[in-house]
């Protein structure tokens, strides 16, 4: 009879793994994802940042629409922001959010952003043609005059290398009609003297440079 | 923004059709007694309609319902986009069945927006949540059965429901504890021994109920939605008994789309106001793309920031216009919703919930119809982490709902998306995360009409501002604010 039960108790548990190992694994993982990214997140500050919610729009995975804030330049971030705050950048969604902000949380933000590794846009598909004819019109532009070499971006001036392919039109498209302005209307007459087919060209090459292409360069942070 | 102005013929035609239908709507007028002027008021220049409602969402588009019921028949709706209902706006999935891309759910409290839709028999039911959530990392999973709640932490919502006491819902500003729960509400749960395994869930939740994670959101202003809900977190915050329990059959629009189906042609689509003329004055002017329509009453039945769409003459008083100007507007809101042929997961005691730590997924539930006739994911999601493509982001998705629900939910029947920040410039935010500050210095010009302009949309509701009952409240209240003052004429 003893014999039976302890069969009984073995097959139970041979059972219990059978039927909860898996779950118990999962589990075991999921313990541990957390514990790695808490030690990650920790190195930043204790729970809960400033940043956060800036994460969920501005750490893209290959979103078009939604501008990376990845590993652009602090300096850049801050006069955005100064410039949506102040209303000299228009931006429904942005503009009171960033007149909420001190100046000590500026700086924290854009110390953070310029800090994260550069925008992967591995969703991003244009025509091989349409990427040429916009490596071209950079070239010829001497975008990287001021955006630097491989459009990384530096001091006041943005990274383009891999930013969202919706995003990048919308904002030739403002620059070219006077709604978003620059300093010195530089981007302005830029991008008026491209056609509206050329700005997609340029935005289309902009948007499929890998970072490895471009290059992590903390230049200007 | 729509720059689609129509030619100055076309303008003229559709103004000529536009007053041909107020004159031939307005039979017996407001019914106020002689005091009005609205048999047979047109909203031209020399016979002004009683009263023009901006926006066609549930708030503006209950004032008309009211105005009509009073026996006021002078009035139009004017509304931006091509179809009714704001917020609310159903994904059409085939075969009758539909998804909510907006807002969606009722609860307990939330009277006014059930007591619409009895009176416009429109059904509702329960959300699902019976089975276990699973909770996902990069590879770990686990399942859990929360019984209609989010498993918070009961110490931390019963301190923050006491604290909800202090806090009256339509006037944070005025809380006798001002100074001090006037905070970012991370200051106070950075100090609540908050376990790392909680954080990830803290963060979601502030994102989903008030649009932002707790380290830029108020507490002033999450107390005071706690308020509306009895002065109880969980039912604000939970499934069961609580703000996220009852569905509506046909989806949330469909309370709207009703009543623009009784409204007939009051509602005016496609018909952006642009500018508003002479608000100080006793008629006012709206300057709109289908041409100009004349009121003496106007019931702004729109978000603050959509306010910052329209230039007023004269300019607004300072302190309207910094409360427009500063509403807090970045929680644009992305959902979606993947079709299944049925709801497989229920089969493996699975509610179809699902939770990540800092992944793409905000929520993702269960969002099926009535019977479970097919089955349905939506998800709310960290808008940039999924890619904007639809093909893409449903590969994205479906691959976290496979390690989430199984093999099964990698060949889902089709995905609907809806990005509220670039679908149309006419809602630009979701719910309102009304920072530490904010309040004290615009709470006062919250309500105070300015001239003619009388400020709805819920917004501006006493109880459940942001919710679809608030909307439905601030309706009623606009109704009758601009009754009275006509009454008065």
């Amino acid at each position: 009879m003893k014999k039976i039960i302890l069969l009984g108790i073995a097959t139970a548990v041979a059972l219990l793994l059978v039927f909860q190992g898996p779950a118990l694994l999962d589990g075991y993982r999921l313990m541990r994802d957390l514990d790695r990214y808490t030690a990650a997140y920790e190195a930043e500050g204790p729970w809960p940042h400033l940043t956060d919610f800036c994460r969920g729009c501005h750490e893209s995975k290959g979103n078009q629409n939604y501008p990376s804030l990845m590993a652009q330049p602090a300096p850049y971030l801050s006069a955005q922001l100064h410039k949506m705050a102040s209303g000299e950048r228009v931006s429904p969604n942005m503009g009171p959010l960033a007149m909420t902000l001190s100046e000590a949380e500026i700086a924290q933000v854009a110390d953070y952003f310029s800090r994260q590794a550069p925008p992967e846009n591995p969703w991003f598909l244009a025509e091989p043609a349409l990427v040429e004819k916009g490596k071209k019109l950079v070239d010829a532009g001497g975008c990287a005059a001021c955006h630097g070499e491989g459009l990384v971006g530096r001091d006041q001036i943005p990274r383009l290398a891999g930013q969202g392919y919706n995003y990048l039109v919308a904002q030739l498209n403002a620059f070219s009609s006077g709604t978003r302005p620059s300093p010195g209307n530089v981007m302005n007459q830029l991008a008026s003297a491209l056609s509206p087919d050329d700005r997609q060209a340029v935005a289309a090459f902009l948007a499929t440079l890998k970072p490895e292409q471009a290059g992590h360069s903390p230049a200007g942070n | 923004m729509n720059k689609g102005k129509l030619s100055r013929p076309a303008i003229d035609t559709k103004r000529r059709d536009l007053l041909k239908l107020a004159a031939a709507s307005a039979v017996g007028g407001i019914g106020l007694g002689t005091t009005t002027a609205s048999a047979g008021a047109a909203g031209n220049a020399a016979d002004p309609l009683d009263v023009v409602i901006v926006g066609a969402g549930l708030s503006g588009l209950t004032a008309a319902r009211d105005l009509r019921r009073a026996g006021c028949e002078s009035f139009v709706v004017l509304e931006a986009r091509d179809r009714v209902g704001g917020r609310t706006l159903n994904h059409d999935l085939g075969d009758g069945h539909i998804s909510e891309a907006g807002g969606q759910w009722i609860g307990p409290g939330q009277t006014a927006v059930a007591d619409l839709a009895r009176e416009l028999n429109v059904g509702t039911f329960p959300q699902f949540y019976e089975g276990k959530s699973v909770v996902l990392g990069d590879e770990g999973r686990m399942e859990i059965d929360l019984k209609g709640t989010f498993g918070t932490d009961e110490k931390i919502a019963a301190k923050l429901s006491e604290l909800s006491r202090d806090v009256p819902s339509g006037a944070p500003w005025k809380s006798k504890r001002l100074a001090e729960l006037d905070i970012p509400i991370g200051n106070w749960l950075a100090k609540q021994d908050i376990k790392p395994e909680d954080r990830p869930g803290w963060n979601s939740t502030f994102t989903l109920t008030t649009g932002a994670t707790p380290g830029s959101m108020g507490m002033l202003h999450f107390l005071s939605m706690i308020n509306s809900a009895n002065c109880r977190y969980e039912q604000l915050e939970d499934i069961k008994n609580s703000a996220q329990e009852t569905r509506f059959v046909g989806g949330s629009q469909i309370l709207s789309i009703r009543m623009a189906h009784q409204l007939g042609d009051k509602v005016r689509l496609s018909c952006p106001v642009r500018r508003i003329s002479g608000w100080d004055r006793d008629v006012v002017t709206l300057h709109t793309d289908q041409g100009d329509v004349r009121a003496r009453q106007v019931v702004m039945a729109l978000s603050p920031p959509l306010c910052q769409r329209i230039q007023f003459e004269p300019a607004l008083p300072p302190a309207r216009a910094a409360l427009h100007r500063a509403w807090p507007a970045h929680s644009p809101g992305r959902k979606t919703a993947t079709v299944y042929k049925r709801p497989f997961w229920r089969d493996k005691g699975l509610n179809g919930h699902i939770f990540q730590i800092n992944g793409e997924l905000l929520w993702a539930y269960d969002n099926s119809p009535p019977g479970g006739e097919i089955g349905v994911i939506n998800a709310f999601l960290a808008n940039a982490r999924v890619p904007s493509e639809p093909k893409a982001a449903n590969e994205v998705l479906t691959k976290i709902y496979a390690q989430a629900l199984g093999h099964e939910a990698l060949t889902p029947v089709s995905f609907h998306e809806h990005d509220w920040a670039f679908a149309d410039p006419w809602t630009i935010t979701c719910v309102s995360a009304i920072p530490a500050g904010f309040w004290p210095k615009h709470g006062e010009a919250l309500r105070p009409p300015c001239g003619k302009l009388i400020w709805s949309g819920t917004e501006t509701a006493e109880i459940w501002a942001g919710y679809m009952d608030g909307a439905v409240r601030s309706g009623h209240q606009a109704a009758l604010q601009a009754l009275n003052v006509l009454r008065r004429v």
